[in-house]
């Protein structure tokens, strides 16, 4: 492959990173070529040790989303990161997918049970103390006030689930870096290996 | 996904090389990549990611230096946390390595 061919290709790839992150990993490889040029190798060769440009595309791209999930934990970043992983594109990642999607409507049927739970609660609580068919009000209130408070738990647990499924899905995309993986660890693994000894 | 255990030992030796190479006088990316791919056979790309890693960890911080043909050449150096971490890195390789060594030795001592 030729210089042009694969700052091209690598630069194809990066698109929807930020402007400036693109230019600046561009510029590393460009000013590799031309290190490597200047020390008597040919570009075919160059290029070749870089390993494949589309592949190192997606995998700088995948880890900008799941960096951008770890700094700011909100949906949108949470997607961010999902796509991140599944557009690495791994074989495995049609298998996961299915689960993915199963997870994702149970999540939302409990999503909106809690939803409904909290709105019924919110009604019986506020038409009890006026209901002719409720005997005792006090017990429509403890109710009503109960299944609210059930619907609030339960949508923290969702969210507690849905962080660590992500978390989750975060590390499985990291074990498909075939380029970066050395590069990436965050932890020194020499550190690691004597802390737990 | 297993990996062999020589990828394990490049890996958890890497972020030491690159610091211990930048102590002994500031570097551009082309520079280490080749003095790691010669001597503990890192591929050559990685190299890209792993400073931009430790930039944005503060280990290095990078400057630029008019070169004479072609565009600025960007040098990295160690930042003072840069340093620490050699240095406490440097004390458990060793640690490691040493334990690492004895045991190696003992074995070997068992079977002769």
């Amino acid at each position: 492959m030729t210089r042009e061919a694969f700052i091209a290709r690598l630069r194809q790839g990066l698109a929807g990173l930020p402007e400036a992150t693109r230019t600046e990993i561009v510029a590393d490889y460009e000013s590799h070529f031309t290190d490597g040029l200047a020390a008597g190798r040919n570009e075919a060769d160059i290029a070749a040790a870089l390993g494949d440009p589309d592949r190192l595309a997606r995998e700088l791209r995948a880890e900008a989303g799941l960096k951008r999930w770890e700094a700011e934990r909100n949906p949108e970043s949470a997607a961010a990161a999902v796509f991140a992983v599944l557009g690495l594109g791994a074989v495995d990642v049609l298998v996961l997918l299915p689960i993915l999607i199963g997870v994702v409507i149970v999540l939302l049927v409990f999503f909106f049970l809690a939803l409904g739970g909290f709105v019924g609660g919110a009604v019986i609580f506020a038409a009890s103390p006026f209901s002719p068919h409720v005997g005792n009000p006090w017990a429509g209130l403890l109710f009503g006030l109960g299944l609210m408070a059930l619907s609030v738990a339960n949508v923290s647990i969702q969210t507690l689930v849905a962080i660590g499924l992500v978390n989750a899905l975060v590390w499985y995309g990291r074990l498909h870096y075939r380029l970066l993986k050395p590069a990436i660890d965050p932890q020194p693994p020499v550190q690691r290996e004597l802390a737990a000894s | 996904m297993p990996e062999s255990i020589d990828i394990q030992l490049k890996k958890g030796a890497l972020d030491l090389c690159v610091l211990a190479l930048l102590s002994r006088g500031d570097s551009y990316a082309y520079e280490i990549a080749s003095r790691l791919a010669d001597a503990i056979g890192m591929g050559e790309g990685t190299i890209y990611p792993l400073m931009r890693r430790m930039q944005g960890e503060g280990l290095v911080e990078t400057y630029l230096v008019e070169s004479s043909a072609g565009p600025p050449r960007k040098y990295y150096r160690l930042t003072a946390s840069g340093r620490a971490s050699l240095v406490a890195q440097k004390e458990a390789w060793r640690g490691f390595a040493g334990a690492v060594h004895a045991i190696l030795g003992e074995e070997s001592s068992h079977d002769s």
